[in-house]
C-alpha cells in the first residue's frame, strides 16, 4: 500500500509483458531506478512494443538504471512540432528513410557522430540516424482468388490475367517505384524515378485500386476480410496472417526494403541517455532478438549470428531474401519528395 | 418562447447578486473560462497566427487555396457531402422524431433510449461497425450472395458508405432537435383542425409543419455545421475520391509538415462553420440552437 505511483505503474507494464520472474528482478531494479533517469521512447505500440521491451528496453534498463517509458503512437509530425515548442514527449524515435532524410534537412535530429566508431559497418550511421532494421513492402494476395500465381508487381498491373481490386499504401516515395516495377523497369534500374512514367502506369489501374491503406492493421484487415484480392503490403503483417492459416500469400521478389533509424530528439534535455540508448539498441544479438520477434531483418548484419534458418527465411535482409529486393534510393529519388508526394496526393483524389 | 425567470419576479435568493454588482456571478464561470482560454482560445490564436506566418508572413496561403481547384474541390465536396448528410438526417429523423411525439411515455421513453444509445457510442466504434456490417465477409454481402448470387457488392470505400455511416452518426441531432419541437405542439391545436374538416395531410402541412419549422432549422444547422468538420469516417471508409476538408488538413500536417498551410485551411473551416451560424444567429437566435 506504500508504493508509489511510479512503482505501481512499472509493476502493472511487467504483468502486461507476462515475463516469467519479471517482477522479481523488478523491485531491486526498481530501488536503483528511483533516484535514476527515465528516457521517453516513441514506439509503434502492439507487438511492436512487446518487442522492443523485452529485447532492448529491459536489458538497457538492467545494465543502465535508467528507466524507459514508451509513447505512442509515432508521429513524424509530432517530431517537428516538439523540436519547435521545446516541451518533449519522446526522446528517441524510429523514422523511415524518406522521414529521415526530411528530418535532416529540417534540422530536427541532435548529431550521433559520437557512435560512429561503434556503429561501424556499411551504411550504419547516416544523416544523424543509426540504421536498425528493415521491412518490405511486399506484394501478396488473396490465396481462394488466385492460388500461387502472381509472382512479380507486373502481374499486379495485369488486370486482364488477374482481374480483381487493388490496394496500395497512400504514400508516394513506397508507391512510384512499385508502379515502374510493376510497368516493367528492373528493380535495379528504377532511380532516379522517372515520374511521368509512374504516374501513367498508376493511371491504368486506378479503377482497380478501391482503397489506399494508411495504418498497418488496416492493411491487414484488408487483405484478411477478402475486401481487396492483391495488395502492397508490410511482410510482417502477410506473415502474421499465414502464421494464423489465413488463404493469403506473398513473395519476396520485388519487396522494396524500408530501412528504419534509430534518432534523437534536437534538444532533448535527455540527448545523453538518448545516444546510449540507440547505441544499446543496435547491439547485434538484442536486435536479432527484437528482429525475430516484431518480424523484422536486422540490418546490423552482425545480428545474422543469433538468428536461426528458420527465422532467416523470414527476414528482408536475410543472405537469401536480399537478393530479391530492393532498397529505396530517396538520395536518387528523380524528383522533389515532397512535390511528388503532394502531386500523388493529388491524383489519389481526383 | 421559454418562460425565463426574470430576477424581480423569480426566487429573491437568486435575485440578490444581481442587485448588488454584476461581476460576483463572473466567479462562478471563471474556472470554466480560465481553461477555455488555455486550452482552446490560445491553440486556436496560434492556428489563426500561423496561418499568416508559417513559413513566411503574409496571405499567401489563402491566396493558394482560393486559386487552388484542389482545395476548392474539396471544400465543395465538404459542403456538398454535409448538406446531403443533413437533409437525409431530416427525411430519415422526421418520422422518427413525429412517432416518438406521438407514442405514450412509454414507448416514447423507449425509443428515446434508443436513439441516445447510438449517441453515447464512441464514433470511431460506429464507422467500424460500418465496415463490420458493409464488408465482404459482412451480413449484406452474405445475404445478397445467398439471395442473388454472384460476387458481393462493393459497399465500402465509396461516397454511399461514409454517407450512410454520416446520416448514422448525426441523426441522432436532429432527432433530438425535431422532437424538442413536436412536443411543444398543443395537442389541442391538432384536434381543433382536424375537427374543423382539415384532413391528416392538410394537417401535417398547414400545422404540424409551420409548428415543426424551428426544430427542422436546428437539426439542419447542428448536423451541418458537425458535418463539415468530420474526419475518421470518411478517411476510414469514405472514397479516396471524394475528401472532406478535415481529412486533408490532417494529411497536410502529417505528411507534408506544412502547418502554416493547415492551418489556413482550418481557418477557411472554421470561417465558413462561423458563416452558417452567423445566418443561423441572425435569423433564429443562436441561443435557441440546442431547443
Amino acid at each position: 500500500m506504500e508504493r508509489t505511483t511510479a512503482s505501481a505503474t512499472r509493476l502493472t507494464r511487467r504483468a502486461a509483458f507476462s515475463l516469467g520472474g519479471g517482477l522479481a528482478l523488478s523491485i531491486p531494479a526498481f530501488r536503483r531506478l528511483r533516484a535514476a533517469e527515465t528516457l521517453f521512447v516513441n514506439t509503434w505500440g502492439g507487438p511492436w512494443e512487446r518487442a522492443a521491451a523485452k529485447h532492448l528496453f529491459e536489458p538497457f534498463t538492467r545494465e543502465t538504471g535508467a528507466d524507459i517509458r514508451p509513447v505512442s503512437p509515432v508521429s513524424f509530425a509530432k517530431l517537428a512540432a516538439q523540436v519547435r515548442s521545446g516541451a518533449y514527449e519522446f526522446d528517441v524515435t524510429t523514422l523511415g528513410l524518406a522521414e529521415l532524410v526530411r528530418a535532416h534537412r529540417a534540422n530536427l535530429l541532435e548529431s550521433l557522430d559520437s557512435l560512429k566508431d561503434r556503429v561501424n559497418w556499411r551504411g550504419g550511421l547516416y544523416l544523424n540516424g543509426v540504421a536498425s532494421h528493415a521491412f518490405a513492402t511486399v506484394l501478396a494476395w488473396n490465396q481462394q482468388k488466385y492460388g500461387d500465381a502472381p509472382r512479380t508487381w507486373k502481374d499486379f498491373w495485369d488486370l486482364a490475367r488477374f482481374p480483381g481490386s487493388r490496394c496500395l499504401q497512400r504514400y508516394a516515395a513506397r508507391v512510384l517505384p512499385i508502379a515502374l516495377a510493376g510497368d516493367g523497369v528492373p528493380t535495379d534500374k528504377l532511380y532516379p524515378l522517372d515520374i511521368e512514367r509512374a504516374f501513367r502506369a498508376l493511371d491504368r489501374i486506378k479503377p482497380s485500386l478501391r482503397v489506399w491503406w494508411t495504418q498497418g492493421q488496416q492493411s491487414a484487415q484488408l487483405l484478411r476480410d477478402g475486401e481487396v484480392d492483391m495488395i502492397g503490403i508490410w511482410h510482417g503483417r502477410v506473415i502474421e496472417l499465414m502464421d494464423d492459416n489465413k488463404p493469403v500469400t506473398m513473395t519476396w521478389e520485388g519487396g522494396q526494403i524500408d530501412r528504419a533509424y534509430w534518432v534523437v530528439a534536437r534538444g532533448t534535455p535527455r540527448r545523453d541517455l538518448a545516444r546510449r540508448f540507440v547505441e544499446a539498441a543496435v547491439q547485434p544479438e538484442r536486435l536479432a532478438g527484437f528482429c525475430k520477434e516484431a518480424l523484422y531483418g536486422p540490418l546490423n548484419p552482425n545480428s545474422f549470428a543469433y538468428v536461426s534458418e528458420a527465422d532467416a527465411v523470414r527476414m528482408p535482409t536475410s543472405p537469401q531474401n536480399y537478393p530479391k529486393v530492393f532498397e529505396q534510393d530517396i538520395e536518387n529519388f528523380g524528383g522533389d519528395v515532397t512535390q511528388v508526394t503532394s502531386r500523388f496526393e493529388r491524383w489519389v483524389g481526383a | 418562447m421559454r418562460a425565463v425567470a426574470s430576477p424581480a419576479t423569480g426566487d429573491a435568493g437568486f435575485a440578490v447578486p444581481a442587485a448588488r454588482g454584476t461581476w460576483r456571478p463572473w466567479l462562478l464561470v471563471a474556472p470554466l473560462l480560465a481553461f477555455l482560454a488555455a486550452f482552446f482560445l490560445v491553440p486556436l490564436g496560434q492556428v489563426l497566427v500561423m496561418s499568416v506566418t508559417d513559413p513566411e508572413p503574409g496571405f499567401g496561403h489563402f491566396v493558394a487555396i482560393a486559386t487552388d481547384g484542389f482545395f476548392l474541390r474539396v471544400l465543395a465536396q465538404t459542403f456538398a457531402t454535409a448538406l446531403l448528410v443533413a437533409v437525409l438526417t431530416l427525411l430519415l429523423g422526421f418520422p422518427l422524431a413525429y412517432a416518438m411525439a406521438e407514442a405514450g411515455p412509454r414507448m416514447a421513453a423507449l425509443m428515446m433510449v434508443l436513439v441516445t444509445m447510438s449517441f453515447w457510442t464512441s464514433f470511431l466504434v460506429r464507422t467500424y461497425a460500418w465496415m463490420v456490417i458493409l464488408g465482404k465477409s459482412g451480413p449484406i454481402a452474405w445475404l445478397s450472395a445467398t439471395l442473388l448470387g454472384g460476387a458481393p457488392p462493393e459497399l465500402l470505400f465509396t461516397r454511399f458508405s461514409s454517407t450512410l455511416a454520416m446520416v448514422h452518426i448525426l441523426i441522432p441531432y436532429m432527432v433530438l432537435s425535431l422532437y424538442a419541437a413536436l412536443r411543444r405542439i398543443e395537442p389541442a391545436v391538432l384536434r381543433s383542425a382536424a375537427s374543423l374538416g382539415a384532413p391528416p395531410v392538410s394537417v401535417f402541412r398547414h400545422v404540424i409543419l409551420p409548428l415543426a419549422a424551428p426544430g427542422v432549422v436546428n437539426g439542419l444547422t447542428l448536423v451541418f455545421v458537425l458535418c463539415l468538420g468530420f474526419y475518421v469516417t470518411p478517411v476510414l471508409i469514405g472514397s479516396p475520391r471524394e475528401q472532406m476538408i478535415a481529412g486533408v488538413i490532417g494529411h497536410q500536417v502529417e505528411e507534408f509538415l506544412a502547418f502554416g498551410e493547415a492551418s489556413a485551411l482550418s481557418v477557411v473551416l472554421l470561417a465558413s462553420t462561423m458563416i452558417v451560424l452567423g445566418v443561423y444567429h441572425r435569423r433564429f437566435g443562436l441561443d435557441r440552437l440546442w431547443g
